[in-house]
């Protein structure tokens, strides 16, 4: 494997979706409507105050308020401060998935032929299909929580956020980024078709986003939901991503959760990358 | 199914940049390419002809490393196709069927982009690419878009991608398809200028009769996956085809049929209409004053008189049973429907 090829081949994709962005407008706007419009219909907090607030003292509303936050939610101010991380999940895993499009049109218009032909190797044309995806999900990423903050009554940074907490959260999502952009460029690699690709994501999508804490804590989930979400990745990263956005300055226990939660999406990317090289290259060997 | 003496193929062997043998690929039951053998040698223009799903696509994706090698061997530019498919890449040049240069990039771009996937260090392929567009007539639409490209601009943009590396051997897979006449007679320029300037060695696979005929040195007919001959295009013409003589005389008078069916060497008469007759010849030569002479004594007037010289088309017919024609429309693949999208 070249470093240098998987490099000429990002930068060819890279430079066409710079070229569009009209592209982007998209993924963009399902990060606003997911932050916006459900993060504000739908805002747990304000059940009981919405419901049978009325004939309950302010005092013990607003308690109880504070209670289902602290309890439920992590001390989040906000609901969307609780469910950015989870925006940010769907938003990259959808993107993720849908983006290995690319990958089989190339396929399909004979371009990936002209790749394979070349002296270049397969797990170089691997990688470059993964950073393509990557390189696009992260600036998702990074848009989202942005959109995040500029919503009123949006995003809500605890005061003891730094530049070190920022940098951990964008490691905590890059590395389930990574993770999940091997094994969705593996399938696309794999697929003949744009419509077995769609059908793959829908599949993965959904129950990877929702059967997780991304949207909704786990703590009111049944049982076999709970135990699904406290292993999927996408919690672990909801999880740290949290700790560090509502948290701020963390406690020792904290602390530990965090690096828990890193570690454990580190595991995630290196098995899934590993995973998605042999899929991958098996995926582009001639037939 | 090379027609040569098996002791030339020991003496020409030294210059045989391809060599073949019991090439077969099989996919699941289906077998697209059966046992096929040939050579072609360095700096000829070789033509595999033969109608959609003949075989000569898998023949190419085998030759290229694309495709896996079910059976037999093959040899490209003196590497092994199956045990040493890197060094085979780094000397072949591959224009493939689709379409694969860039939209979004222009026609520079999109040259650079080709010569460093082939690793050239990019001073040299500023001069390379510079050369390659005044090759190809592109050097006022380099830097645009290819997506504002005309599909014979966009043809040649292929063929300039596939020679940057200047590789020892280009494949070009239906290098014209989809093209209007004009622009396939300039693409057919191209390659002859390639082939003849640069001593470029070229394989070539079409379904367009007249493209063989006009560009190859010699040509392997295919069809369901054999090859049935392997010639120069008049050899093969000479070798196969029978020729026409058309003879027309006053429509009054004794009919001719007998007559000519008594010559000698003709092989076919066929009445059209009155005093029309189509004749079957294996030697021109000798039959037709034996004709005239005849038609002269039976006190009928010659009203024309033509030779119909044997097409590639009828070699084709009686070597396969079919017309290449009627296989044309047959297959359409998404790919294909994109490709002819792309074009407009």
């Amino acid at each position: 494997m070249s470093v240098r090829d998987t490099l000429v081949l990002t930068n060819r994709s890279l430079t066409k979706w710079v070229r569009n962005p009209a592209a982007i407008m998209p993924a963009l706007f399902m990060s606003v409507f997911w932050l916006a419009l459900f993060g504000s219909s739908f805002n747990p907090t304000n059940l009981v105050s919405s419901s049978i607030g009325s004939q309950l003292p302010p005092n013990v509303v607003s308690q109880i308020n504070s209670q289902i936050q602290a309890q439920m939610f992590g001390g989040a101010s906000t609901y969307i401060t609780y469910l950015v991380a989870g925006v940010i999940a769907l938003v990259v895993v959808i993107n993720l998935g849908f983006g290995g499009i690319d990958i089989v049109l190339d396929r399909q218009l004979g371009f990936l032929n002209t790749l394979l032909v070349a002296p270049v190797s397969r797990t170089s044309i691997f990688f470059s299909g993964v950073w393509q995806n990557f390189t696009k999900a992260m600036v998702l990423a990074l848009a989202t929580f942005i959109i995040g903050l500029i919503l009123p009554d949006g995003l809500k940074l605890a005061s003891g956020f730094g530049p070190l907490s920022f940098v951990e959260v964008f490691v905590a999502v890059a590395l389930l980024t990574f993770g999940f952009c091997s094994a969705f460029t593996a399938v696309a690699f794999s697929v003949k078709s744009i419509d077995s690709l769609v059908g793959i994501v829908n599949f993965l999508v959904f129950p990877l986003v929702f059967a997780s804490s991304a949207i909704f804590p786990s703590s009111s989930f049944p049982d076999w939901l709970k135990w699904i979400a406290e292993v999927n990745p996408v919690s672990k990263a909801a999880e740290a991503v949290r700790l560090l956005i509502i948290d701020g300055s963390l406690s020792s226990s904290e602390l530990s959760t965090l690096e828990g939660d890193l570690v454990y999406l580190l595991a995630f990317a290196v098995i899934l990358t590993l995973l998605g090289v042999y899929v991958g290259r098996r995926a582009l060997a001639p037939k | 199914m090379a027609s040569r003496p098996p002791g030339k193929i020991e003496q020409e062997q030294s210059d045989q940049i391809i060599e073949v043998r019991g090439l077969t690929k099989k996919y699941g039951q289906t077998t697209a390419v059966d046992g096929i053998s040939f050579g072609v040698k360095q700096g000829e223009i070789f033509c595999l002809l033969g109608p959609n799903g003949a075989g000569k696509t898998t023949t190419i994706r085998m030759l290229t490393t694309l495709a896996s090698i079910t059976s037999g061997e093959a040899m490209v530019a003196g590497f092994d196709v199956s045990k040493n498919p890197a060094s085979v890449r780094s000397s072949i040049g591959l224009v493939p069927q689709e379409l694969t240069a860039d939209d979004e990039l222009t026609g520079r771009e999109n040259l650079l982009f080709a010569a460093r996937l082939y690793h050239l260090p990019d001073d040299q392929s500023r001069v390379r690419i510079g050369e390659m567009l005044s090759l190809i007539d592109l050097e006022g639409a380099a830097e645009r878009k290819v997506k504002t490209y005309s599909g014979g601009m966009r043809r040649r943009l292929q063929l300039a991608m596939g020679l940057i590396h200047s590789p020892r051997i280009l494949f070009l897979d239906e290098p014209t398809i989809g093209l209007d006449i004009q622009t396939r007679k300039k693409v057919h320029e191209y390659i002859r200028g390639l082939n003849r300037e640069q001593g470029l060695t070229v394989f070539m696979t079409t379904h367009y009769l007249e493209e063989a005929d006009e560009l190859s040195q010699r040509i392997g007919i295919i069809d369901e996956g054999r090859i049935k001959a392997l010639n120069s295009p008049s050899a093969l013409k000479s070798e196969m085809g029978t020729q026409i003589l058309v003879l027309q005389v006053s429509a009054a008078g004794e009919d001719l049929t007998e007559f000519l069916k008594s010559v000698p060497d003709v092989t076919e008469v066929t009445k059209r209409g009155p005093g029309l007759y189509e004749v079957g010849l294996s030697k021109v030569e000798d039959a037709i004053p034996v004709i005239v002479d005849g038609t002269v004594r039976r006190e009928l007037r010659i009203l024309d008189l033509s030779v119909v010289k044997p097409s590639l088309e009828q070699v084709f017919l009686q070597l396969t049973g079919h017309s290449l024609r009627d296989s044309e429309a047959l297959s359409n693949v998404y790919g294909q429907k994109l490709q002819i999208e792309r074009m407009k």
